[in-house]
């Protein structure tokens, strides 16, 4: 019985040190980002990534901080070497978490920075793609607001781009920005961002008259 | 922690707690600097020790610094985009003030790519010339990748043919492959002076590459080009494709699964209410009629992906054309049946090593009449692959195959006064390798080998290749290409004679290309060397025609290529200039002339239009071709003479209707220009000892289309514009 207590109390501090360390980091890591040293959130995001093998959130933060970084880059190398890297640490968090829709949403905003960095050589490729991947993580989790706005800004976004009427589409975006008042994230760090984005958004393309 | 009374398990805890603090501050130093090649400081690169939490980011002046608990020998990662990911094992205590100079990742994109003779289309390969939406989107093709590939510099206007005439090479010197294995029979057949189309729907395919020479070890049996299709990985998503033309009508369906997804594709043609509308020169007793079906199964694996092609379709005509000897016409009926199927399997076997391997069979069935005579013949053929890649690193990698081919054809010949059986089999072995090997961002080669044992002929032939490309500055870059290339004879031959070698052509060439900002130049040099090829002293390949390997001829010239996709707002352009200089004595030549299918002066214009505001894209093409030869019986000589130049303007329109229905115009040479093919004399003088000619017109002058496309898809967003 000592033993036993001994045991566990011992792995209870061990347990309790890993995930200290495990959180400072990611603590850290956010504080960074949240900073504005987004690279140096990222190069933190990838150290723990490769040191805790079975967790999805660290690899599929090195992607986004890369796809955000993306949208504004203007040279073609520099672009295409982050979104490549952004796909291989998105690889991994696939590989960790199958059928996640924040990941499904994140490879669609991977596939919308090649589109906005070149629509007419790249829109017809992944257009269809975009919106399937929306489709997927919608019917994984409709009540996500990432997955819902992100899904109703890109269908208004391509009923922009076909000159077609955006008023049906404001409801939708509506009923997607409130969604994040109920939202519960799932863990400590686990997403929960893109509130503001979405707010900033319905009021510029939905306009109350 | 809990209390305890027990004073040894405090004591225990106690030791617990003290121990961990002791490691904990147990702290080593890791320092450094991390460098480019050149010395700069490399900022933000990422630098840590494998498999812990422990390391930091470089500063402006690529210095780094930080603490860890770890001890003895670790691994030590610096990573950065663009750059080789760094790894060193050291001692932790090791690891202080030391200095990395880390290499450019050659994968990237700025890394010089071999591009002698070769021609990308894809998006994303490096430099691609053509975008896949091209193949469907240039007026002239009429949704026929061939007829796009037409707009490339290095090929010939042989309007009335329609297939790939490449560097003063005939037809049948290029070959198709679809997913790396071989397509025997590619053209739909078709009688004199009727263009042929590829038999294949463009959009089943997301990856075209189109080498005018010099290709790699991989291919072989084409003397002059080959085509390479790779069909769709994964389709984006279920949807239904409905199109409905003033030709004929379309159909497909495609559907997903976890892993595995099925697309069905169909389309019937019938010219016959056209051909009542708009008569065209030829006297229709059965009007074109042509169905077609085509499906691709895929399967992923866990580190592979299957594939399954298979398309099968059937072609009826009987015509009435006009002969200069025959003033009732001459009567010519055909029904083809093709069947053609290839599976194929990508891998990865591990310790970067992996396969790929497949195999295709033809089946064609041609029942042929030509007035009084019908030939009927059937080709079947195989074509088993297998290629092995290994990467030893990003500089070095190695490539290694083998592949059978197997053809067997049988044709039967009748007509009133004689019947006759006769075919051949023909198998050929083949092995290849190839090394890449890349020396820097700046300087590639590849070097290849290939051997051929054809047991008709008893005779192994060895091709080597080699290739190397060296970046002149940010966006241009110099290759060089040489190449040996050996092709059988092709079928219309070896139906009557055997007893033959291979042909062979030498490949030289220099190539230059510059690309930036959706910009791209590219100008090309080349000397091509023709030995052996086929002789025959009749008018046409027969039983009692004396066949030789007597045949020899060159071809040389200049090709350049300009597109355009910024300059102007929406608008994208592209120019294509061929100069050709060819002379060749094969076929029933008496001596080198220039054949009629290699015409000097090739130019293409193309360009598209978007205008946003009429949800439009408006599509031009101009092809010029200079004149072709042909021999008039009246003057001493062969091939003496030419045609005059060939024109054609063709415009096209897509409008969006709503996302999901276009509609669709095109007119094939709008302004009408009266070409000339090529002539026909008769075959015996007229009273006055005069040869008299036909002028071989094609059978209209004009093509008009409409068509309505419409695509049903869960989400609404997908449509055919990538189908015109």
């Amino acid at each position: 019985m000592k033993k036993l207590l001994l045991i566990t109390v011992a792995f209870l501090s061990i347990s309790a040190f890993g995930q200290t360390k495990y959180e400072k980091g990611m603590t850290k890591a956010f504080d960074l980002w949240q900073n504005g040293q987004s690279w140096e959130a990222a190069n933190l995001f990838e150290r723990i990534a490769q040191a805790e093998a079975d967790d999805w959130l660290p690899p599929f933060y090195v992607a986004q901080i890369n796809i955000f970084n993306s949208f504004n880059e203007k040279d073609e190398e520099i672009l295409t070497a982050q979104l490549k890297k952004a796909q291989d640490f998105l690889n991994d968090a696939k590989a960790i978490s199958k059928d996640n829709p924040e990941i499904l949403v994140a490879q669609a905003q991977l596939y919308t920075a090649w589109v906005a960095f070149d629509g007419q050589r790249f829109g017809m490729t992944y257009a269809p793609q975009i919106a399937q991947l929306y489709n997927d993580a919608y019917k994984l989790e409709p009540e996500n607001p990432r997955v819902a706005f992100g899904k109703v800004d890109w269908d208004l976004g391509t009923a922009q781009f076909f000159g077609q009427d955006t008023a049906p589409f404001c409801k939708d975006m509506e009923a997607a920005v409130a969604l994040y008042d109920a939202y519960e994230p799932k863990g400590q760090f686990h997403p929960r961002g893109g509130d503001d984005y979405a707010k900033q958004r319905l009021a510029q393309v939905c306009k109350k008259e | 922690m809990k209390p305890t009374k027990r004073p040894s398990i405090s004591f225990s805890i106690f030791l617990l707690m003290a121990l961990i603090p002791f490691v904990t501050f147990a702290q080593t130093e890791v320092s450094g600097t991390v460098l480019q090649k050149n010395g700069t400081p490399i900022l933000g690169a990422n630098v840590y020790l494998d498999g812990t939490y422990d390391g930091a980011s470089t500063d402006a002046n690529g210095k780094f610094s930080f603490t860890t608990e770890e001890t003895g020998v670790q691994t030590l990662v610096i990573s950065y985009v663009t750059y080789e990911t760094f790894m060193m094992a050291a001692d932790v205590s090791q690891l202080k003030d030391i200095s990395i100079t880390m290499k450019e990742d050659v994968n990237s994109l700025d890394t010089v790519v071999i591009s002698a003779g070769t021609f990308e289309a894809g998006d994303n390969s490096k430099v691609s010339v053509l975008k896949p939406l091209d193949v469907v989107t240039t007026a002239s093709a009429l949704g026929d990748f061939v007829g796009a590939l037409q707009t490339l510099p290095g090929t010939n206007t042989v309007a009335e043919d329609g297939r790939l005439f490449v560097r003063g090479g005939d037809a049948g010197e290029t070959q198709i492959f679809i997913d790396g294995i071989r397509v025997f029979t590619p053209y739909t057949p078709t009688t004199n002076n009727i263009p042929t189309r590829g038999r294949y729907s463009p959009f089943l395919f997301d990856g075209i590459t189109f080498s005018t020479g010099g290709y790699s070890a991989e291919y072989g049996q084409a003397l002059s080009s080959v085509l390479l299709l790779n069909t769709i990985d994964e389709p984006d998503q279920e949807k239904t494709d409905i199109g409905a033309m003033s030709v004929g009508a379309t159909l497909g369906n495609t559907q997903k699964w976890e892993k595995s997804s099925l697309s069905f594709n169909g389309s019937y043609i019938n010219l016959a209410p056209y051909i009542a509308a708009f008569p065209d020169r030829n006297d229709w007793e059965k009007p074109f009629e042509g169905y077609a079906g085509e499906t691709v199964f895929r399967r992923k694996f866990d580190k592979g992906l299957f594939k399954l092609y298979a398309a099968f379709d059937g072609t009826n005509f009987e015509l009435t054309q006009e002969d200069i000897d025959l003033p009732e016409g001459l009567n010519f009926r055909l029904k083809n049946n093709n069947f053609y199927t290839n599976a194929s399997y990508s891998g990865d076997l591990g310790e970067r090593w992996k396969i790929q391997g497949g195999g295709s069979f033809t089946h064609s069935a041609n029942e042929v009449g030509i007035m009084d005579s019908n030939i009927d013949n059937f080709e079947n053929s195989v074509h088993l692959k297998v290629k092995l890649r290994k990467r030893f690193s990003n500089r070095f990698k190695l490539n290694f195959g083998a592949e059978q081919f197997l053809t067997n054809f049988d044709e039967d010949f009748e007509n009133p006064f004689s019947q006759a059986r006769y075919g051949f089999d023909n198998n050929i072995t083949a092995a290849f390798t190839e090394a890449d090997i890349i020396f820097s961002k700046k300087f590639a080669m590849k070097l290849g080998v290939r051997g051929e044992y054809s047991e008709l002929f008893d005779d192994i032939t060895v091709s080597p290749r080699a290739s190397i490309a060296y970046k002149t500055g940010k966006s241009s870059q110099v290759s060089l290409a040489y190449g040996d290339f050996y092709q059988q004879p092709f079928n219309d031959i070896l139906k009557f004679n055997q007893d033959l070698e291979p042909q062979k052509t030498q490949h030289y060439i220099l190539n230059y290309q510059y690309s930036a900002k959706n910009r791209i130049f590219r100008a090309e040099a080349y000397r091509k060397e023709y030995k052996s090829l086929i002789t025959y002293d009749t008018q046409d390949p027969f039983f009692s025609s004396n066949f030789a390997n007597d045949g020899d001829g060159y071809a040389q010239g200049i090709d350049i290529f300009w597109r355009d996709n910024n300059s102007i707002k929406n608008v994208d352009y592209w120019v294509s200039y061929s100069y050709l200089d060819s002379e060749r004595k094969f076929a029933n030549y008496p001596e080198r002339v220039q054949p009629p299918f290699a015409n000097s002066h090739n130019l293409s214009v193309v360009a598209k239009w978007f205008i946003s505001d009429w949800k439009s894209q408006i599509g031009f093409s101009h092809i010029y071709g200079s004149g072709r030869s042909y021999t008039n019986p009246n003057l001493p000589g062969f091939l003496q003479e030419q045609t005059r130049d060939y024109n054609s303007t063709s415009v096209n329109w897509a409008y969006l209707i709503s996302q999901q229905k276009i509609l669709y115009f095109s007119v094939n040479n709008v302004f009408g220009f009266n070409n000339i093919n090529g002539y026909q004399y008769s075959s015996a003088p007229d009273a006055n000892g005069t040869f008299n000619r036909r002028a071989l017109l094609p059978a209209a002058d004009q093509f008009f289309f409409v068509g309505f496309f419409m695509t049903i898809s869960e989400d609404g967003t997908d449509n055919q514009l990538d189908n015109l």
